[in-house]
């Protein structure tokens, strides 16, 4: 079986609900664009409908078809990103993730400042922190796209986009190119990428 | 122009609706099929669908809307989910009595002890005697397929029967997947317009379901089994007409994988088929001969085609995916279908009945090989060990 | 006849003990993204914290003195901070304090 690349966005039921699942819809349609097989979904056991609650998103990425597609989780993720940094403090977000792999974290906080919180950091091969919040400067909140409807907001208008940017960047999973002809905000986009501060552990 | 589109089972199932361009919606939500209602909800609000969208107060009201909009002419969609599904249960049989071809979308969900959303067949297949049509999709696009093919089949004058248009829950209904999303000529050509036996009329009134006498009971019920043995004749056309036009490849009962020189097989229905085909390619290349046999109506039960598709085999295994407890052979429902069918097949191969799939549970890789070892192990000894495995918590000796 | 793995074990009828006081199975600290700060200066014990708190996160203590914060429950609605009466409640970002955030394994 072909090796599959997992993404786990780790995000807050309702406030942050979109911005969570843009990043995982953007990077899938990114890879898509690349010719890859790819699956993005919303952990279906979360019951996002709480505000503040954790909740997950998953992308897969993969150069051949992905054979556990009807799956509930990312076992072993290469990549961890957080769109709410204190989240790092309430929840293992680094369960299940292959040795070197990768935390993106939305925080104006620094790579060291942020590590603290993490006490299973060995695990990681590098961090990234970028401030998404600062870039974009709002998180959208729109309910259309949950429970597998389709999203009739738009993708990527908020702090998804200097989000995704900075996956790019700190992985190259997927080119910046391919995001941008995915993504609504642009500029955003472009900042997370050339702004995000990676730190290799 | 048809286009490709990434969209989950349930945006699927409602791209599908609004293409039949159906008269009358009822929804009320449950996990996990609430999404097709809330794209549908969308496409009424902007525009997009001319149909009234009608808030039933409950699943018991939700179908009485569809029984009297269906009985005044229209074309009529509503969906449910788990216990919702159960909660209706009563309509059922009165709709297919009088023969209104409602379609009903099924994202499975398990039936409450205590509460768990995930996908199991249990809530549909208690429903399988109720006079409906009631079949299974493994992705989105069959998701899509099957609605139109069931409006089709449903409302053809020789049949005019309720349909249950079924997917798993979570696994089809919300992971997205590839759906072409045809021209809207392509289905107007093959899913004409409804044509109602007795359209709302004021010159010519009718009375539905008034009260019968026990003399007239056993006739409703043959008038509804007599339209049920015309069913596959119809399914079939469907199917080849469904084929032409928009360029598929469907068998009208039994998908069959891998199977040409197969000695062992899985049965099943629904999303699981999907890791199954792997599951197959897996094991062929450790030598296994197996295959698999996808089952896409369950109602009506295709008897002659199980007789003839699954006699060529030496084992097959029958992935339930619902429950029939203390039933026959203690298992699910769809082992006591597959013998009974096969009881006057020349050649019966051995069955047996894996319990997999339940409350939404993930059937891996490794639990499709274990199920192949235990039917290797039935062929080579002669006999199947047990009637019913449950997969992942047998005792091994 | 059968076996379930350990860590699937699921109790008879799906019944559980009802959790008496706090249920441990349900710590919501993780939800808080700013927590409340109390400055007891300045608070006059007007209990609006107490009766407005959706998660019943706020208590007097024993000798009636001053209120007391539920950290491992509070998920940060901030609602006490804007019915505070004498400004004495600020909202600050938890990655400002080493603990005060129960760290879950899995959600559920």
């Amino acid at each position: 079986m072909a090796e599959v690349y997992e993404v786990t966005v780790w995000t807050r039921g309702v406030s942050m609900d979109k911005e969570g699942r843009d990043v995982v819809s953007a990077l899938a349609k990114a890879a898509d664009r690349e010719g890859k097989f790819v699956q993005a979904f919303d952990n279906y056991e979360d019951l996002p409908d709480r505000v503040g609650v954790p909740v997950r998103k998953y992308a897969r990425i993969s150069d051949e078809e992905i054979v556990m597609r009807y799956n509930y989780e990312n076992e072993n993720p290469d990549v961890v990103v957080i769109v709410d940094a204190a989240l790092v403090k309430g929840v293992n977000v680094l369960r299940g993730m292959k040795r070197g792999g990768v935390l993106v974290v939305n925080t104006n906080r620094s790579p060291e400042e942020t590590l603290k919180f993490i006490p299973n950091k060995d695990t990681l091969g590098a961090i990234a922190c970028v401030d998404a919040d600062g870039i974009a400067g709002r998180a959208t909140v729109d309910f259309s796209g949950t429970e597998g409807g389709v999203d009739a907001s738009g993708l990527g208008a908020g702090i998804a986009a200097p989000l995704a940017g900075a996956v790019a960047k700190a992985t190259g999973v997927v080119n910046l190119e391919s995001l941008a002809a995915v993504v609504a905000n642009r500029e955003a986009l472009k900042r997370g990428y050339e702004e995000v501060v990676v730190k290799t552990i | 122009m048809a286009k490709e589109v990434l969209i989950s089972g349930c945006a699927a199932a409602a791209q599908a609706v609004k293409y039949s361009r159906v008269d009358v919606i009822c929804s009320y939500p449950i996990r996990p099929y609430t999404a097709i209602m809330m794209e549908l909800a969308k496409m009424v609000a902007n525009g997009e669908l001319d149909a009234e969208f009608i808030h039933g107060e409950g699943e018991h009201a939700q179908l009485s809307v569809c029984y009297g909009a269906s009985a005044a002419g229209a074309r009529v969609f509503t969906g449910s989910s788990g216990v919702g599904v159960t909660y209706a249960f009563e309509t059922y049989s009165p709709i297919s009595g009088g023969r209104y071809p409602v379609q009903m979308a099924i994202a499975d969900r398990a039936l409450d002890p205590p509460g768990d959303f995930g996908s199991e067949h249990t809530d549909a297949m208690s429903c399988r005697d109720q006079g409906w049509l009631m079949g299974w999709a493994e992705t989105p696009q069959e998701v899509f397929d099957n609605h139109l093919i069931n409006y089709r089949v449903g409302e053809d004058r020789r049949i005019m029967l309720p349909q249950f248009v079924c997917h798993d829950g979570y696994f089809v209904s919300h992971i997205p997947g590839k759906v072409i999303l045809p021209d809207q000529s392509q289905v107007d050509e093959f899913l004409p317009l409804y044509k109602p036996l007795h359209p709302l009329d004021p010159k010519h009134p009718v009375s539905h379901g008034p009260q019968i006498r026990p003399d007239q009971g056993a006739i409703m019920d043959l008038q509804r089994a007599a339209a049920f043995l015309e069913v596959p004749k119809v399914i079939r056309e469907a199917i080849d007409d469904f084929n032409r036009i928009f360029g598929r490849d469907y068998r009208p009962f039994l998908d069959e994988y891998r199977t040409e020189d197969a000695e062992i097989v899985f049965f099943l229905q629904g999303a699981h088929a999907r890791t199954a085909r792997f599951a197959v390619n897996h094991l062929r290349e450790k030598g296994l001969k197996i295959g698999l046999v996808k089952l896409r109506f369950v109602r009506p039960f295709p008897t002659e085609e199980i007789q003839e598709c699954l006699s060529r085999f030496k084992a097959v295994g029958v992935i339930e995916t619902s429950t029939s407890y203390g039933g026959a052979m203690k298992g699910g429902n769809l082992i006591h279908e597959v013998r009974a069918a096969l009881y006057d097949a020349p050649e019966r191969p051995l069955t047996t009945s894996f319990m997999a799939g339940l409350g939404g549970d993930v059937i891996t890789i490794e639990d499709f090989s274990w199920m192949a070892e235990k039917l290797a192990k039935a062929v080579k000894a002669g006999k199947v060990e047990k009637y019913v495995y449950w997969v992942g918590f047998e005792l091994e000796e | 006849m059968f076996k379930i793995p350990k860590e699937r074990e699921v109790p008879f009828g799906g019944i559980v003990p009802a959790p008496v006081g706090e249920n441990r199975m349900m710590v919501t600290s993780n939800w808080r993204t700013y927590r409340p700060v109390i400055d007891h200066e300045k608070c006059n014990m007007c209990l609006n914290c107490f009766l407005y708190c959706p998660d019943a996160c706020w208590h007097e203590d024993e000798a009636g003195e001053k209120m007391v914060w539920n950290a491992d429950y509070c998920k940060g609605c901030l609602i006490c901070v804007s019915e505070c009466t004498t400004e004495a409640l600020s909202p600050a970002h938890e990655l400002d304090f080493e603990a005060g955030v129960v760290r879950l394994e899995k959600l559920f």
